[in-house]
Order: structure tokens, then C-alpha cells, then sequence
């Protein structure tokens, strides 16, 4: 009776010893986007679609080393961008990122990938400049830059449009909020309008963080040449400020508000309210509830994530998607090596949620929709326009 | 427009002279800058969401229900502000005139990020007190939403004049605000006055809150950074320390806003700069402010 204890012991310790196992090797995907601040809703929407993707590739063993997301917080600022790149960078387990979610931020942090080199993938950003600043001659480094999303100057001209030939307008009042991102957008809407025949009365830049647009909205409202909607490039909080004090100072329907798709998201009906309703904003790609492809993702996420009480935001599939990317670059590569991975990235031919992605020698996707949503009060839901 | 313009520009001043207000009734009497009073204003909204949230029966609609979500959300700013003062200033107080300001930062770090980490990193939608409706006036529209801030603000402000001219509280706040040892030798409890600045200026602030939040439709952890910057510089353009140079002070900001991003054009991109640009010119002619005669007796 003596021994068997020891004996048990001994047992509960050679477990032990097998569950740890010779120590396992470990590849990292990073995810640099914003996880707290005003666009932390969205950058935790797409960190959890990409660890989705993650434990999706471990479950089914098609790598022989275990990936590990690893999230990095830019808190949509690029100063702490580039701080975050440098810090991925420098960890030599991370082969590839899924990242910026910002224009602002996917720019300068690019750089910083390029010195690596490192395959930056965004889900988000669509300044044309993210992936166009690497044909400048400045750019010294490798090309690494590529992303799964459209660019700007696809969304501000699709809107020009749609505003001069679906809705009539001619007339139109440009407002932006100075990032490269808002910026971009208004100026491709700008162009594209004047070219179908449009007006642009007036040009107004705003800031990120201000509250009070009455003032500028009430000049806007009372302008000689009678405006007859507004584009507005920038983001939801101001967005929905946007709106809601227009709705305010009595401007509706048929005076219109078009924005990008760095509006649509839920977040626009917690600032704006019912004031949101009846606001085009532009998307890019096919809304995923309307994308056939996408629908086992949808189904995967609601129950992966159930638990967390939050839904799917704006670009939880584009993220999914550049993962996804990567991973069939690492197949390929035949083993966790960045360089090999960013040459064959440029090779890409995959298809999935999306559809098909293929960059061209920027790195931009070739897949190039963009689609037009209402949003709706009611049941807060972003119907499509047809 | 002029007309809707003036009543942008009413509203905006309305909501910056009562934070000022919170500024300047502290620095009367204790000549400190409560550089957390932004977070008092910004306590004073979420807590007028919560009451909204927990009993929206009471607080959610209904004259009587906006009134006590307001007064309540004043009182509940207030008293932060004099546990605020008992514990973070008042050990302070005859250390040194930095050690309570530094003190000040201090706390607003650790409110906001207290807001921050407990309670929401987001945006946090703000009901709507009342059905917002247009008032056509003279071919411009006014909504009534900024008609009831008017009105919350300027009703304060004429509760505060009446308080502080009128009353023996006011009398005693008076003479701690010309001399405080003199005061206390006169038989007034400073302590108690002080903490009583304390709490009018905190109650004014949370109001403030509550009206930013119901002008906004929306309040987030780092709202009262803001406002309260520009407030407190209203409050120096006035001439801090002075009541009613804070509440010009306000006025006057909030007009030079208005007009630079309505009237410039290109303005609203150079409203702050605009507005600061006076401010500096305005000290530079007139160092103590525009009211501010008291500041050059004191010293």
C-alpha cells in the first residue's frame, strides 16, 4: 500500500510531462488596428474574425506549427501606429500583419514594414496613397503593401455618380474631415462630379473631435446657389453629429447626405439616433449579408462569437479575408519565411468570402465594387440601394 | 441665417459660461485652477444617463422627470467635486499653489480613465429629453432643443446671480473671495465655504454636462476635455475670478466660433485658430481679462 501512492504521483507527473511535450512551434499573424478609442467597435470586429480564421487553421492542422494571432492597439493614431509596427517588426515569430485599419495609420506604418520586410495586409484602409506611396522613388524598400478592401477612388466616384444620375443632384456642398482617409473621398467625389456635370458649392474641412457643425451647417443651408445635398469623407462620430444636427436645422429629405463606407456601421445610429435615417453611404464590395460566398463565414462568426455579444462589424470579412490571403501565401511559401511570403502574396489568386482576389502591382485588390446602402433607423440594418 | 447663426452662437456661449462659471467661482476664492472640473462635467452627463437608463419611467420623459434627472445630476457633480476638494486639494491647500494643481491633473486623469475602464470606451447614445422640433422664427429655424438649453442655462445663471448677491451663503462666499483670513476672522467657517464653492461650481458644471449631452445626442469618457479647455479660457478672456466675466467670456467665444466657421470661408477649419487668435490679443491689450479688475487688487 506504501508505494501506491508515489506511484500516482508519478503518474499525475508523466502526464504532465506529455501534455507539455517537446515545446511547440509557434507562428504569429499580427493584427495592428484599433482596439480602444472611437474606431475600437470596428478594429475589434475585424481582431475577431481574424483570430476566427486562426483557430479555423489550427483545427484543421494545415500548418505543422501552431499560429497564434497576436493584436497590436494603433488606437487609430498613426503616431502609436508606427510604435506598434516597429514593435512587430522587431518580434521575428510574426510573418505577416493584418493591418491598418486607417488610411492615416496604414500609411507611415507601411514604411516601417518595408524596412523588414514584412507583408502588411489591410483590411480597411482605402487612401489610394497606402499602397501607391510605394511606387514613389523615395520608397527605398521592398513592396509589401497589399489590401483586400477598394480604394477611395473607386467609393468617391461610384457616389458622385450615383448623386448625379440615380438621385438628380447637382448641386452639392463638400465636407471632410482632414485625415487622408475623408479627405481622399471627398476629393475623388469632387472630381468625378465635376466631370458628370455637377456642381460643387462649397468645400469644408472639419475636425476630428469636434462636436458643434451648426454653424457650418447653417451657412451650408443658407447658400446663395441652394445645395442640395452634402458628401461628407470622414468618419461616424462626426457623421452622426453631421446628421443629426442637419435633421436639426431642418434640413431633410430631399437635401441628401452621402458618406463612405467609414460611416456605416452601427456605431453611426448610437451618435446620430433616428437622424441617421434615410443617409446613403457607400460601402465597398457587395454588403456581406448579400454576398452568397460569405455566407459560412456569417454563420461561423454569429457562432464563434455569440458569446461576446457582439456582431459583425463593417469589415470583420475583409479581415477574415487578408487572413485567409496569408495563409494560402504560407502554403505556398512552404514555410514561415517573410520574404517568401510577400513574393508569393503578389502572386495571390484566391477565392473566397470576397470572391476573387488578385492584386495588381500596387498590391490593390482587382476586385473593385462598391455598393450603395440607405441607412435605416428601425432596425438599424444598412439596406442596399438597387 | 444671421438669426440661426445668432442662435448657434447663443446656445454654444450658453453651454461654455456655465463651465466657466465652475472655473472661475473656484479660482474667486481659492486663486486655483480646478483643471478637473472638465471630468466634473463630463460625470454630470453620465450620470444623467444612468438615472435615464435605471428608472426611464421617472427620468425618460415628462417636464417633471427631466427636472429631477437634472437636479439630480447636479447635485451628484457637485458632491464630486467637494469630495474632490476634501481629498485631493485641501491637504494641499497651504503646501504650496502648484501642489493642488498638479493634484487637479491628477484627478482628471483618474476620472476619465475611471469612465473609461468602467464604464464604456464608446460613444454612449443620449435620450432625448424632449420631441425636437423646428420653431420657424423670422424665416430661420430654431429647434426647440436649443430653446431648452437657452432657457436651462440662462435660468441657472440668473439662480446662481440671486445666490450669490442675495443670500448669506453668497455674502460669506463674497468675503472669502476678497480675503480669506479676514473672513475667518470674521466668524465664517472658510472650510465650509470653500467646499460650498465647491459643490455651485460642480452642480453648474454638471448641468453643463447634461446640456452638452443633450445637444450632442451622444457622451463618451473624454467629452469634458473640450469644452472645458475652451471654458476655462472664456473664463480667462472675461477675467477669471469674475462671475460675470465668465459668463461674457463664454458668450463671446462661442459667437467668435459661430462666426468664423459661418462667415469665413473656409472657417471651419480655422475656427479654434480664429478664436484663440482674439484671445491672445484681447490678454495682450487687456492682461487681466475683460472684466477682470479684481486679479490686479489681489496682487
Amino acid at each position: 500500500m506504501t508505494f501506491r501512492r508515489p506511484a500516482a504521483l508519478l503518474a499525475v507527473l508523466a502526464a504532465l510531462t506529455v501534455a507539455c511535450g517537446p515545446k511547440e512551434k509557434v507562428i504569429k499573424i499580427a493584427i495592428a488596428v484599433p482596439l480602444t478609442g472611437d474606431m475600437g467597435t470596428e478594429g475589434q470586429g475585424v481582431r475577431r474574425a481574424v483570430e476566427m480564421a486562426v483557430e479555423e487553421v489550427n483545427a484543421a492542422k494545415r500548418f505543422p506549427y501552431k499560429i497564434v494571432a497576436a493584436p497590436f492597439d494603433d488606437r487609430a493614431d498613426p503616431k502609436e501606429a508606427v510604435n506598434v509596427a516597429n514593435l512587430i517588426i522587431s518580434d521575428p515569430r510574426i510573418v505577416a500583419v493584418v493591418g491598418h485599419y486607417n488610411s492615416g495609420c496604414a500609411i507611415p506604418a507601411a514604411k516601417v514594414y518595408s524596412r523588414a520586410p514584412v507583408a502588411m495586409i489591410s483590411p480597411a484602409a482605402t487612401n489610394p496613397e497606402v499602397t501607391a506611396q510605394q511606387l514613389s522613388p523615395d520608397w527605398s524598400g521592398p513592396k509589401v503593401v497589399f489590401r483586400v478592401v477598394p480604394t477611395d477612388d473607386v467609393q468617391g466616384s461610384y457616389a458622385a455618380l450615383f448623386a448625379y444620375k440615380k438621385l438628380g443632384k447637382r448641386r452639392m456642398a463638400l465636407l471632410h474631415d482632414k485625415t487622408p482617409y475623408g479627405q481622399g473621398l471627398a476629393e475623388q467625389f469632387k472630381k468625378t462630379f465635376l466631370e458628370a456635370g455637377g456642381k460643387i458649392v462649397s468645400a469644408d474641412g472639419v475636425a476630428v473631435g469636434d462636436k458643434d457643425f451648426k454653424a457650418l451647417l447653417t451657412k451650408i443651408k443658407g447658400d446663395q446657389s441652394k445645395p442640395e445635398g452634402i458628401y461628407f469623407g470622414g468618419l461616424y462620430t462626426e457623421a452622426g453629429l453631421l446628421l443629426k444636427q442637419m435633421r436639426e436645422l431642418g434640413m431633410k429629405d430631399p437635401f441628401v447626405f452621402i458618406s463612405g463606407d467609414g460611416s456605416k456601421t452601427s456605431g453611426i445610429f448610437d451618435v446620430a439616433g433616428d437622424a441617421a435615417d434615410g443617409a446613403y453611404l457607400s460601402i465597398v464590395g457587395i454588403p456581406v449579408e448579400e454576398l452568397p460566398s460569405a455566407k459560412t463565414f456569417m454563420e461561423n462568426y454569429k457562432k464563434r462569437w455569440t458569446g461576446s455579444g457582439e456582431d459583425l462589424k463593417p469589415f470583420d470579412h475583409f479581415g477574415y479575408e487578408a487572413a485567409e490571403v496569408i495563409f494560402a501565401a504560407m502554403e505556398r511559401a512552404g514555410g514561415p519565411d517573410r520574404v517568401k511570403i510577400i513574393a508569393e502574396l503578389a502572386k495571390t489568386k484566391y477565392s473566397g468570402v470576397l470572391g476573387e482576389t488578385m492584386f495588381d502591382d500596387k498590391g490593390d485588390t482587382l476586385n473593385k465594387i462598391v455598393t450603395m446602402t440607405r441607412a435605416q433607423a428601425k432596425d438599424h440594418s444598412f439596406p442596399s440601394v438597387k | 441665417m444671421l438669426i440661426q447663426q445668432i442662435v448657434n452662437g447663443l446656445t454654444l456661449g450658453a453651454i461654455y459660461s456655465l463651465i466657466a462659471l465652475g472655473y472661475t467661482l473656484v479660482y474667486g476664492i481659492l486663486t486655483m485652477i480646478n483643471f478637473a472640473h472638465s471630468e466634473v462635467l463630463m460625470l454630470g452627463a453620465f450620470m444623467a444617463l444612468g438615472l435615464a437608463a435605471l428608472a426611464p419611467a421617472i427620468f425618460g420623459n415628462g417636464v417633471i422627470g427631466l427636472l429631477g434627472m437634472f437636479a439630480l445630476s447636479m447635485a451628484g457633480a457637485g458632491i464630486i467635486n467637494v469630495i474632490v476638494e476634501r481629498f485631493a486639494y485641501r491637504p494641499l491647500r497651504h503646501i504650496s499653489r502648484l501642489a493642488p494643481l498638479i493634484s487637479a491633473i491628477g484627478v482628471s486623469i483618474v476620472l476619465q480613465n475611471g469612465v473609461f475602464l468602467w464604464v464604456s470606451t464608446q460613444s454612449l447614445p443620449f435620450p432625448e429629453p424632449v420631441a425636437i422640433g423646428q420653431v420657424p422664427v423670422f424665416g430661420a429655424t430654431i429647434s426647440t432643443l436649443q430653446l431648452v438649453i437657452l432657457a436651462a442655462a440662462l435660468a441657472l445663471m440668473g439662480l446662481l446671480h440671486f445666490f450669490v448677491e442675495y443670500t448669506k451663503m453668497g455674502k460669506a462666499m463674497r468675503a472669502c473671495s476678497d480675503d480669506i483670513q479676514t473672513a475667518g476672522l470674521m466668524g465664517i467657517n472658510p472650510d465650509f465655504i470653500i467646499a460650498l464653492t465647491f459643490f455651485v461650481g460642480g452642480a453648474l458644471g454638471g448641468a453643463a454636462g447634461v446640456l452638452y449631452g443633450m445637444n450632442y445626442g451622444s457622451i463618451k469618457y473624454n467629452l469634458g476635455f473640450l469644452p472645458g479647455a475652451k471654458a476655462f479660457t472664456a473664463a480667462v478672456l472675461g477675467g477669471i475670478g469674475n462671475i460675470r466675466g465668465a459668463v461674457l467670456g463664454g458668450f463671446i467665444l462661442g459667437f467668435l466660433e459661430v462666426l468664423a466657421s459661418g462667415y469665413i470661408p473656409n472657417g471651419a477649419q480655422w475656427r479654434d485658430v480664429i478664436a484663440f487668435t482674439v484671445l491672445i490679443i484681447v490678454l495682450l491689450v487687456r492682461p487681466s481679462g475683460l472684466l477682470g479688475e479684481k486679479i490686479a487688487e489681489k496682487v
